[in-house]
């Protein structure tokens, strides 16, 4: 049984999707990887493939959600799937200083997807009163981010108490933790419904100068030598689809929620708008959807070496390539 | 089957009295809806899409199914080749024990690089928790048939085929339904876990979805999905046993 | 186990753990695919620190989970046999409880008893509380017809039949069902660390994963599957101690 993905793996040979016949015209098999579970987030993916965008673009796309211990970057540079919506700028930085043959194509966040929200009636007013709370946040990247803000505001690391933050905001609800990181699309609506929107206060990464890009579109390095053409089809299908959603929000959820019809779909809507804003922000208002904004890049790559948290300094160039997407005229780029 | 039919009147009674209990205790103690929601809101959820949870059952039923059919084929198998052969045995029982011992979760990617993202995915973990106790308690069934007994048989000129299937094998059914019971609900275990490696449709699916969306409602769906898998399996696997094994039924 | 299982035992172990080395190293294999054995052994080695802190917490967890759901399930189960009219009532109630697999009821456990340390003491205690019920109330109930209405003709109480009947009979069942337990209850501890956790070697699995060290993940495999091993091992040294009978 499935003998071919089993070789492919142990010989550890990237599988290459083949060229399969489809009626007249030849569809290029592929697989696109999430980074998370299906939601708004990913509207315009699940808009291009349901309107066949990719279909037109010559693509025969899967798209796989992700889960709690999946890593996008793993599974891209395996061969098991042949695009991947990973992490972000910081996944990336890992996966290359680790030497996983993965290249990145375009960048979906523009900003830093989360902020760190406090009550509005706590003591927490400015960066400086962290001092002594408890803080919890995410071990994989977003602790540096709130290092780097405290630092600017002269705390290091004994001045507080950080825990890693999973599955629930309700301790922070319940009063047991003074900070508590959201994204902006997904625990902060929770939070919204649970405290009120007018009781949280929140402290934003790029108010203090660090930009953190996530939400990443990534291939292998072997598809992007061999295959380059597909790759600009794929985000050229892509970026059609997320037009369409980012103008009309609700037939985005609607193909979101064909998928998942389990979702909340007030919850969904929030998402889509949220994400929206973080996709059309910075660089991407003058060079397009999923533009590659090299000197953002490059801050954050030097603030994760400046917080040794990525040890050597990485060759930029070669971990991001713009050229796929600038096969794309500008035109068809803007949101 | 007048008896057979009483008993399945009390059990919808007593399924009907622990609802009524369940909405009773919400709606009486007062308890907050993100700890216990009512049932009637969570009966609501699912009829709000029915097509999601009922999709999701047949597949996780899928997945149960086949992982518990190839579970219980090898470990028979496995059972029956360690009785014959004990130099096998002891090579390869500890290795599968040491294998029990890792949480397959944490092989997440693994198993989507070795077998996609397919059903057949989900059906190996199934099937990777339900051969152990399988091919376990065959040997152990085999093993307690009487030497003697077989000596009798050999003595009337009984092949050892026949011995197999005369004897021993029939005699070790009792043992090997006592792990069919545990791989029942091992397997759909491993179905739900194999569905949080990345897949669209599932009871795990639906309880990762309702987790990280912190919906207790949508969460209680699932558990009681599945549940009613759990138990309608077990059952099935229960009256299996009784059929064949008519004999050795416990009490 | 006699001198040869045993020997054939690690000739088996020795066998695959070499044929992992070659495969590996043979093919060149990235860590992502399947590291070498001895990159695993080296990376236990170089985060030892860490990985026992880890260790400490899962087996505390696990350890602490097993002693409460092995005391409630035994306890449940003798109650169950000694008032019969509340068998009836509790335990189709129990059996449907036990019908939802164990890991559905871990987000609702993380999102009841938080991301600390007792929302896994209570997987482990569910997850090993159910076991030893079931193998116990099994054992209480293999008792032979005749031999309880003998001891009930020479006036024994309900009481005296289970401490010479009943318990006796169910003990070997009781202590296998100890057995299982301990490989169960590690494994329940670290899934739901994986879910949610602020330690322990289920979080450096997750962690370690999000980071792409994946040679460190097979580490905490190995400590964790070591660990369960011990248990395992600690469990059964005390039933031979103490269940002489045998």
């Amino acid at each position: 049984m499935n003998r071919r993905h089993l070789l492919a793996a142990t010989g550890a040979a990237a599988v290459t999707p083949f060229i399969r016949p489809a009626g007249a015209q030849t569809l290029t098999r592929a697989t696109l990887r999430l980074k998370w579970l299906t939601q708004a987030q990913f509207a315009g993916f699940y808009v291009a493939q349901q309107k066949g965008y990719y279909r037109e673009a010559g693509i025969d796309l899967t798209i796989n959600p992700g889960g709690p211990n999946l890593l996008t970057e793993n599974l891209v540079a395996s061969g098991a799937d042949t695009f991947g919506l990973s992490g972000g700028t910081d996944s990336v930085f890992a996966a290359r200083e680790r030497n996983l043959p993965i290249i990145c194509a375009g960048v979906m966040h523009q900003q830093t997807p989360f902020v760190f929200v406090t009550r509005a009636d706590g003591p927490i007013r400015t960066l400086a009163d962290f001092r002594g709370k408890t803080i919890t946040t995410w071990f994989t990247g977003a602790n540096f981010v709130l290092l780097g803000m405290l630092a600017q505001a002269g705390l290091s690391r004994g001045d507080f108490t950080m825990q890693p933050q999973q599955v629930s905001v309700q301790p922070f609800v319940d009063r047991q933790v003074d900070v508590v990181t959201a994204t902006r699309y997904n625990e902060f609506f929770t939070l919204m419904q649970r405290v009120g929107r007018d009781n949280l206060r929140t402290f934003v990464p790029d108010d203090h100068g660090i930009t953190f890009p996530r939400d990443t579109v990534i291939v292998s390095e072997q598809t992007a030598r061999d295959r380059p053409q597909t790759v600009t089809a794929f985000l050229r299908a892509t970026i059609r689809g997320w037009r369409d959603a980012l103008r009309d929000g609700k037939a985005g959820v609607d193909a979101v929620m064909s998928v998942a019809p389990t979702l909340n779909r007030p919850h969904q809507e929030f998402m889509m708008e949220e994400a929206g804003k973080l996709m059309v922000a910075g660089g991407a208002a003058q060079n397009g959807l999923f533009w590659i904004d090299r000197p953002v890049v490059q801050a954050a790559h030097d603030f994760f070496l400046r917080h040794e948290v990525i040890k050597t300094r990485l060759d930029l160039a070669a971990a991001y390539n713009s050229s796929f997407l600038e096969a794309i005229p500008l035109a068809d780029r803007m949101a | 089957m007048n008896a057979a039919a009483m008993a399945a009147l009390r059990l919808m009674g007593g399924v009907i009295l622990a609802g009524l209990a369940w909405e009773a205790a919400v709606v009486g103690f007062g308890i907050r809806p993100h700890l216990l929601p009512r049932l009637s809101d969570i009966f609501a959820a699912i009829a709000l899409t029915p097509g999601a949870y009922w999709a999701g059952l047949q597949r996780t039923a899928a997945e149960t199914l086949i992982g518990f059919a190839a579970g219980t084929a090898v470990g028979i198998a496995n059972g029956l080749l360690f009785f014959r052969a004990p130099v096998l045995r002891d090579m390869l029982l500890p290795v599968f024990v040491v294998s029990q011992t890792i949480p397959v979760i944490a092989f997440g990617a693994l198993v989507v690089m070795w077998f996609g993202n397919t059903l057949m995915a989900k059906a190996v973990i199934a099937f990777y928790l339900t051969f152990f106790p399988v091919t376990v308690n065959t040997l152990l069934g085999l093993n307690s048939v009487d030497p003697r007994q077989a000596a009798l048989l050999r003595s009337f000129g009984a092949t050892p085929t026949q011995i197999l299937f005369r004897l021993q094998l029939p005699m070790a059914l009792p043992q090997i339904f006592v792990a069919l019971r545990l791989g029942a609900s091992l397997s759909l275990v491993g179905a739900i876990v194999g569905e949080w490696f990345g897949d669209n449709t599932g009871i795990g699916v639906l309880l990762l979805q309702a987790m990280y969306n912190e919906s207790v409602v949508a969460l209680w769906a699932a558990i009681l999905c599945a549940a009613l898998l759990g138990t309608g399996f077990y059952a099935l696997v229960a009256w299996a046993e009784r059929r064949i094994v008519f004999w050795g039924a416990e009490q | 186990m006699s001198g040869t299982s045993a020997a054939r035992g690690v000739l088996g172990a020795v066998l695959i753990l070499a044929l992992w080395e070659a495969t590996a190293r043979g093919f060149a294999l990235p860590a992502y695919t399947l590291p070498a054995v001895t990159q695993i052994l080296a990376a236990v080695w170089e985060h030892r620190a860490a990985l026992q802190a880890a260790a400490l917490v899962t087996g505390f967890e696990a350890v602490t989970g097993y002693a409460i759901g092995a005391l409630a399930g035994i306890g449940m189960a003798t109650l169950l046999v000694l008032a019969r009219p509340l068998r009836v009532g509790v335990l189709p109630l129990l059996l449907a409880i036990n019908s939802v697999p164990v890991v559905a009821w871990s987000p609702l456990v993380l999102l009841w008893f938080g991301v600390g340390v007792s929302s896994k003491i209570v997987m482990v205690a569910l997850a090993v509380g159910f076991t030893i019920f079931l193998s116990a109330l099994a054992g209480f109930d293999r008792v032979d017809r005749r031999s309880v209405d003998l001891m009930r003709s020479f006036g024994a109480g309900r009481m005296g039949i289970f401490w010479r009947l009943r318990l006796p009979a169910a003990l070997p069942l009781i202590a296998a069902g100890l057995r299982v337990a301990t490989v169960r209850s590690l494994i329940v501890a670290i899934v739901t660390e994986m879910l949610g956790a602020y330690g322990g070697l289920g979080w450096i699995i997750y962690q370690s994963v999000t980071l792409i060290d994946f040679v460190q993940v097979w580490a905490a495999i190995l400590v964790a599957s070591t660990l369960s091993l011990a248990f395992f091992g600690a469990v059964g040294a005390l039933e031979r101690r103490f269940i002489f009978w045998r």
